[in-house]
């Protein structure tokens, strides 16, 4: 078996794929961070990457390892690194779909493992709170009267009945019998989207308030004469009662916003030429 | 030395931020509302005036199964896309709901919560130290491909079925730091989305039973918020007992003063198992199981993507309507590692469940089955989708991007006929409660005051009295149902006297019209046989052309376009109302119940938007099921003969109404 046949078993023996992307993280700090020569053939175990190989025994089986487990972890660490180092040299760690997903989602999790835990001081929330007043802004709120007809024709008819009645006139007596309510006051948004569906929120959104019946307004229901009384578009509350809420966002964002800049502080230095 | 290179490297990454950098624990500030169950956070209307939407059965990338069919979205988007954010799902889509949904609990698998992501996530070489193989072999095969990734967690819960799994993962001893780092990671998140009168976000896990394959599974759902829920983990379902279960929500509230419920489903997929006449272990049934179980699962799951459970053709031969998500489930056990047979049906649907409850309360003098009913997706791809034309399947192995999703075979039986269109889109649940909170949702679902639909958000009302009439719809009439009867999910004493119901359908605002409001009553008759009926109560155009042939009511029609996948409103009521006398009422009748279907007019399937979308043929029988009647049940009125002695209760009475004052008081 010549040694090409040999690196060819290798390639396919998944514990090799391992070992390489366990390495390739390990070569991408060396060679970003300070000058170790990836073909160094000086391992070096300090104490601390001892006791970090005993804490891995301990998180997986529940207990510290004895002197025997212990040293058995640092033989396959070595095990791994020669490994490794060879494979390097063997040009292994190209063109493996594998390692490639398994090392950008890695930098991916270091890019945004600090924004997770990181404990935002006040003026950095406040910054946030005023840079983005849309993402905190109340719900705009609607008041309104509404009568509904199953035919187009009848509610013309019925708006312009509605608009000559006498204020005291028990106008909701004009309209067909359903179950939604005939007035609703300062209800959210999301409520008028849950009750009258999509197409009546989008055209009450297009009227102006105002004292006279509208419409019709069409619905999935049918038809309805509306008296959209009041629309309050929602204001900014004061920071301190939404300050879980700006934390909360400012968190998100910055995870996603460190993903990206971290890429992109990456990808400046490359070059990419796309053949056509 | 190598750890320098690395921090020097981890700074610079770091700093590609722009955010503060302080080394402090995650806290978050959260306010009280959003920590607890919300009781006294926001004005409360005076009686339940709307339906609140939710999902109760939602997988994260925390269930060992969905990390494994590559779902890589965690609680945090699913909790987004459920208040209506948009996300992009794993494969790449932008997904995002049009209405956005008012609770949702999150239900990871209790058993090895996290341990796939942990798996995943470990070095080959922490797990080849484990000495198992069999986690090895799922380790490489998770990180070779996808498809190898599906087929792993295929392997997992078969393993699971049968009682094989690794030690390192059924063993709760062996994992129990790991969950509880994401058990308490998971609670805070839930406070932060937790908004009391917008959104409510429920602590909660789901328990896997599964003996032999026949799913026993229950959702269980927490009614407060992480400073009562941290101090519990999960419970573990393999090698427990539901018991176990249900003493173990009683210690949840003795300790902390809180409470728990829990929601059985697919009871299609349990082989008999779920609503037995008998013990588990083959006894009769005592009344103290009975009392104990009726008490810790007010509420069934009886419709979601692996079918639904409300009836099956040969439990109910009459009812022309039974058979809807059935075809493919009822074949077997959840893998299907064994048939069903049609002597475990019985066990395995709601409506028979439900009438062998009242029978067993002839004997017992309690009923074990006395259930209200909810949908809910149990999807697994952290996306709550309910809706036909938003179908992001079952898993992360078959979300829109997979073309071929409605024709292929699936990972749990394919072989022996399981495919791709069986799966259902997912229902809803839908909660009368008098404001968005914890406390005030988890309380209707103690009371049932619930529904289930199969998706679309359908508003459905279910009053039962003695001297109801059609003149109270003239007025307040949801008011005089409150105060002059009680609403579904609840209780009616027998007073030698018909019955009578006040029922309202009112269509989804943005869906279909509606074809026609059903009653399905279930009996103990005279001579103690358990019987069933379904009667039409109301439907569209009843005076017109649909009026009684015989005593038929005429098919609604079908408007879908198959070639387009699209329907029109012309026909079907947006609107059904009824005020109805049960005619079959006679003293001398045992206990009864009495719950309500709406049916939808035709609509297409996910299936056929599918098929539209990606230019595919269906396969004839996927073809022929292609179109379906969506639909709602409410939760059951019980009509007792004697009222049940008052049990002594730590937590809110079940049957609040009497306008809810009981419970402003508790």
């Amino acid at each position: 078996m010549s040694v090409n046949d040999k690196a060819r078993m290798w390639l396919k023996e998944p514990l090799v794929h391992f070992l390489i992307g366990g390495a390739l993280i390990y070569t991408l700090f060396a060679w970003r961070g300070e000058p170790v020569d990836p073909a160094s053939r000086t391992i070096e175990i300090s104490r601390s990457d001892r006791a970090q190989l005993s804490l891995g025994f301990e998180r997986m089986m529940g207990r510290s390892p004895t002197d025997g487990e212990l040293d058995r972890q640092v033989d396959r660490f070595v095990r791994e690194e020669v490994l490794y180092r060879e494979a390097l040299r063997l040009g292994l760690d190209g063109n493996d779909g594998v390692v490639r997903r398994r090392l950008s989602q890695k930098m991916d999790l270091l890019a945004a493992a600090q924004a997770e835990t990181v404990q935002p001081s006040d003026p950095t929330l406040q910054a946030w709170y005023k840079a983005h007043p849309e993402r905190f802004t109340d719900t705009s709120r609607y008041t309104l009267d509404q009568a509904f007809k199953s035919e187009m024709g009848q509610a013309k008819a019925q708006i312009a009945q509605l608009n000559s009645m006498a204020p005291r006139d028990d106008w909701k007596a004009l309209s067909e019998p359903i179950s939604l309510p005939a007035s609703v006051s300062q209800v959210p948004r999301k409520e008028v989207l849950d009750r009258f569906g999509e197409q009546f929120l989008a055209e009450i959104d297009a009227l102006k308030p105002d004292e006279e019946w509208q419409g019709p307004v069409r619905s999935g229901f049918g038809f309805h004469a509306v008296r959209l009384l009041r629309r309050d578009v929602g204001e900014v509350p004061p920071f301190e009662d939404v300050r879980g809420k700006v934390e909360n966002d400012w968190r998100t964002a910055t995870i996603a916003e460190r993903k990206e800049r971290g890429y992109a502080i990456l990808r400046e230095a490359y070059t990419v030429e796309i053949a056509e | 030395m190598r750890k320098l290179c690395r921090k020097s490297v981890l700074a610079k990454w770091a700093l590609a931020g722009a955010a503060t950098l302080a080394l402090a624990a995650c806290g978050g500030a959260v306010d009280e509302t959003q920590s607890g169950d919300g009781e006294g956070a926001i004005e409360l209307a005076e009686y339940p005036d709307r339906p609140y939407w939710g999902d109760t059965h939602l997988h994260t990338d925390n269930s060992v199964d969905a990390f494994g069919f590559g779902v890589r979205l965690g609680p945090e988007d699913a909790l987004k896309f459920a208040r209506g954010d948009e996300v992009t799902a794993t494969t790449g889509a932008q997904a995002k709901l049009a209405r956005p949904l008012d609770f949702l609990v999150i239900a990871d698998h209790s058993d090895g919560l996290g341990a796939t992501r942990r798996l995943y996530d470990a070095p080959r070489l922490g797990v080849q130290a484990m000495g198992d193989e069999t986690m090895l072999r799922w380790y490489d095969m998770m990180h070779e491909s996808p498809q190898q990734s599906q087929r792993a967690i295929g392997e997992l819960i078969a393993a699971a079925a049968s009682g094989d799994l690794p030690e390192a993962m059924s063993d709760p001893e062996a994992s129990k730091e790991a969950t509880k780092e994401i058990w308490e990671t998971h609670l805070d998140t839930l406070d932060r989305y937790n908004e009391p009168g917008v959104f409510t976000a429920f602590g909660g896990f789901e328990y896997s039973l599964m003996p032999g394959g026949n799913n026993l599974h229950r959702v269980v759902m927490f009614r407060d918020g992480s400073d009562r829920t941290k101090q519990v983990l999960p419970y573990p379902g393999l090698s427990t007992s539901p018991e176990g279960l249900w003493d173990y929500m009683d210690g949840y509230a003795e300790a902390t003063g809180g409470e728990a419920l829990a929601i059985p489903h697919n009871s299609n997929l349990s082989n008999g198992d779920m609503f037995e006449l008998t013990m588990p272990d083959g006894g009769p049934m005592t009344a103290e199981y009975a009392r104990k179980r009726a008490r810790s699962e007010p509420v069934v799951e009886v419709t979601q993507i692996k079918g639904d459970s409300e009836t099956h053709p040969f439990l109910s031969p009459n009812d022309e309507m039974a058979g809807f998500g059935v075809k493919g489930w009822e074949l077997g056990n959840l893998p299907l590692s064994a048939k069903t047979s049609n002597d475990m049906l019985a066990g395995n649907y709601v409506r028979s469940a439900l009438k062998r409850g009242i029978s067993l309360e002839e004997k017992l003098g309690v009923n074990p089955y006395a259930f209200g009913v909810i949908g809910s997706t149990d999807s697994h791809t952290s996306l709550a989708t309910g809706d036909e034309d938003n179908f992001f399947g079952k898993h992360t192995g078959n979300e829109p991007s997979v073309e071929d999703r409605s024709t292929a075979g699936q990972n749990l039986g394919t072989r022996v006929g399981r495919f791709g269109w069986h799966y259902l889109a997912g229902g809803y649940a839908a909660a009368w409660a008098r404001g968005n909170t914890r406390a005030e949702i988890f309380d209707a679902f103690k009371r049932r005051e619930v529904y289930a639909t199969t998706g679309p958000r359908m508003t459905v009302r279910l009053f039962a009295g003695f001297d109801f009439s059609e003149e109270d719809w003239d007025g307040d009439w949801v008011k005089r149902g409150y105060n002059n009867g009680v609403p579904m999910g609840g209780k009616l004493v027998d007073k030698k006297q018909a019955p009578t119901f006040l029922i309202s359908a009112l269509k989804d605002p943005d869906g279909a019209n509606l074809d026609r409001v059903q009653i399905i009553k279930g009996w103990v008759d005279q001579f103690d046989v358990v019987r069933e009926k379904v009667y039409d109560v109301v439907w569209s155009d009843m005076e017109g052309e649909r009026a009684l042939q015989g005593n038929r009511v005429p098919k609604v029609g079908d408007t879908v376009n198959r070639e387009d996948a699209s329907y029109t409103n012309t026909i079907g009521a947006p609107e059904l109302r009824a005020t109805w006398t049960d005619p079959d009422y006679k003293w001398g009748q045992k206990q009864a119940f009495y719950y309500v279907r709406v049916l939808e007019i035709p609509t297409p399937r996910w299936t056929l938007f599918d098929a539209k979308r990606f230019g595919i043929t269906l396969s004839p029988a996927a073809m022929a099921d292609a179109v379906a009647q969506e639909r709602a049940y409410s939760s059951p009125v019980w009509l007792t003969i004697e009222p049940e002695p008052e049990e002594a209760d730590s937590g809110n009475d079940p049957d609040a109404p009497a306008i809810m004052d009981k419970n402003t008081d508790a």
